[in-house]
């Protein structure tokens, strides 16, 4: 309630977003509003995936709401309040999802050049920038094996600098950004790398760096993309913290593809994440590992407002342990191997009622438990290998 | 909704000729299907039109993707850029879209989204109607739209794509 309040109040200082009398030229003409909100309802057969998913779970909602305004030509002020409810792992509480200010440095008609100053969202992939906008996303969920809701924030935006070039020429487009400053990171960071809630905090190093390579052909037929960003973790432990301070290294990347035709859309993206683990002292011993995720998805436009989904992936903590069965055997079993990957089927239909309204259905069969929250199932001992997932979604925007 | 499951003579931006529609009558639904898939859009008009303040004389498919996707914030002389749209399901976006950006509509839709959801851009401006896309181009200085025949306005003109 206090923050539905709290997005009223936003709403109401920035006013209508059209209501301008012709011929007064204020800066206030440029000034754009929109949001959305989203509800799902999620049942699973076993395991606990967006919150008490066995007994039908509510505990997916986003609200989003955000405001754009440029002050001349060359300068966007932008920013975007999300409050974002995913069972266990996030409450609700709003925040600023990004809040930046984009300035085109040199512009022609066949090359722009640019900066973008603030909290601004990390271009990975093909969804990374827009991932909790359901109109913006093939299904309900992401392809968690790439874009993990477990562990979202770390690669979700920057405080920082991205500056951006794109190129369009007869050819095709080619984009490019560079970018560096501190990722958003939280809780779950230590629950998925540290597979537990330990007393201590996550600082980031200086060291984070991102880019991005786009490639289009004319009319955006084809599309090609590299993206990677690469950052370091320091755990400083707390009092009560069996651990020490150490280090976890971070390199994750992903080489994209898509194809638009008419009817459908062809997309597919291949992660690599090499992570490394030292200096947290003799209860977690160094550690290195390798994340691999790939994913095949396919929409079809029966009809310009109804679509359908379908989705192969597969996901693996370590690309070298596959099955997981040697680090499965290395914890002395507590770790049951098919925690090691996940391999999921996917089918959806969406339906755009009209301009506001999307509903959305979702089934998902899953082998292995890879892409679950160690926050939402505590309980190694009480994952299910072979589950199943089924999720309503409805969504609105303006 | 769907454009090519909807009988032709409400599709009165297409204007096919009476005598195509005649020798349709008794043939399958599948057939009229097929001969609206493989009709010339061209030979119907979907004209790209611009505020009097505009001074280029034409512009390349190129230049008119970037100009709706939002992508150039300024004309060749300086004046800012202020797109108008009609509604994404609006039969003439859709043809304009596709016949003279070379775009299906789904893709502008995602462009757009992305711009207006990650905060690096804005979207284009919605209008309802033709009639409203008429008025808006011709009242807004570096306005930039499209119509289904050139209007009578003196305010504004036609710029040729090509």
């Amino acid at each position: 309630m206090r923050h539905l309040l709290l997005i009223t109040a936003f709403l109401a200082m920035l006013g209508p977003t059209s209501a301008h009398a012709e011929g007064s030229e204020s800066i206030w003409d440029g000034l754009q509003v929109h949001g959305f909100a989203s509800q799902a309802a999620i049942w699973t057969s076993d395991n606990r995936f967006f919150g008490n998913s066995p007994e039908t779970s509510f505990a997916f909602t986003e609200i989003g709401l955000n405001a754009s305004l440029p002050i001349n030509p060359r300068i966007l002020l932008s920013g975007q309040l999300l409050a974002r409810r995913a069972g266990d792992m996030y409450d609700g509480t709003p925040e600023l999802d990004y809040g930046l200010a984009d300035i085109t440095l040199a512009s022609s008609n066949e090359q722009r050049w640019g900066v973008r100053v603030g909290r601004v969202k990390n271009p990975l992939g093909i969804y990374n920038e827009t991932r909790d906008v359901p109109f913006t996303r093939p299904g309900i969920f992401l392809p968690q094996v790439i874009y993990y809701d477990k562990i979202r924030n770390l690669a979700l935006s920057t405080d920082g600098l991205m500056f951006y070039g794109e190129s369009y020429i007869d050819q095709g487009a080619l984009s490019l950004t560079l970018g560096g400053g501190q990722p958003v990171i939280d809780d779950n960071v230590g629950w998925t790398f540290l597979r537990n809630n330990y007393d201590g905090e996550f600082q980031t190093d200086n060291k984070t760096g991102l880019v991005q390579l786009w490639y289009s052909t004319p009319g955006e037929r084809f599309k090609f993309g590299l993206s990677g960003i690469m950052l370091s973790l320091r755990f400083d432990p707390g009092q009560h913290s069996p651990l020490r301070s150490g280090t976890t290294d971070i390199f994750y990347w992903i080489a994209s593809i898509q194809y638009d035709t008419e009817d459908w859309t062809l997309s597919a993206e291949y992660l690599r994440e090499p992570l490394a683990w030292g200096d947290y002292g003799p209860f977690f011993p160094n550690f290195k590992t390798t994340v691999e995720g790939y994913y095949l998805q396919g929409t079809y436009r029966i009809r310009p407002n109804i679509e359908l989904l379908m989705r192969y992936e597969e996901g693996f903590a370590n690309r070298n342990d596959r099955d997981g069965v040697r680090f499965s055997t290395r914890t002395g079993g507590l770790f049951p191997p098919f925690a090691g990957f996940s391999k999921i089927w996917t089918a959806g239909l969406r339906w755009d009622i009209n301009r506001q309204w999307m509903v959305r259905a979702e089934y998902q069969r899953h082998h292995g438990t890879f892409v679950l929250s160690f926050r939402e199932n505590p309980d190694l001992g009480q994952l299910r290998e072979y589950w199943n997932l089924f999720a309503v979604q409805a969504a609105f925007r303006f | 909704m769907d454009s090519f499951s909807s009988s032709s003579k409400s599709n009165h931006w297409r204007r096919p000729p009476a005598i195509r529609q005649q020798s349709a009558k008794p043939l399958s639904t599948a057939f009229i299907g097929l001969v609206l898939v493989l009709w010339p859009w061209r030979l119907t008009a979907q004209e790209l039109i611009v505020n009097e303040s505009v001074h280029n004389a034409r512009i390349s498919q190129n230049e008119a993707r970037l100009f709706f996707t939002m992508r150039l914030p300024l004309w060749e002389n300086n004046l800012p850029v202020k797109v108008f749209v009609l509604p994404d399901d609006h039969p003439l976006h859709r043809q304009f879209a596709k016949n003279v950006l070379g775009l299906f509509p789904y893709q502008l839709r995602q462009v757009w989204d992305r711009q207006i959801f990650s905060g690096t851009g804005q979207a284009p401006i919605t209008v309802a109607t033709e009639q409203e896309m008429i008025k808006r181009v011709a009242s807004t200085p570096g306005g930039i739209g499209y119509v289904e025949s050139a209007p009578a306005y003196s305010q504004v003109r036609t710029l040729e794509v090509r």
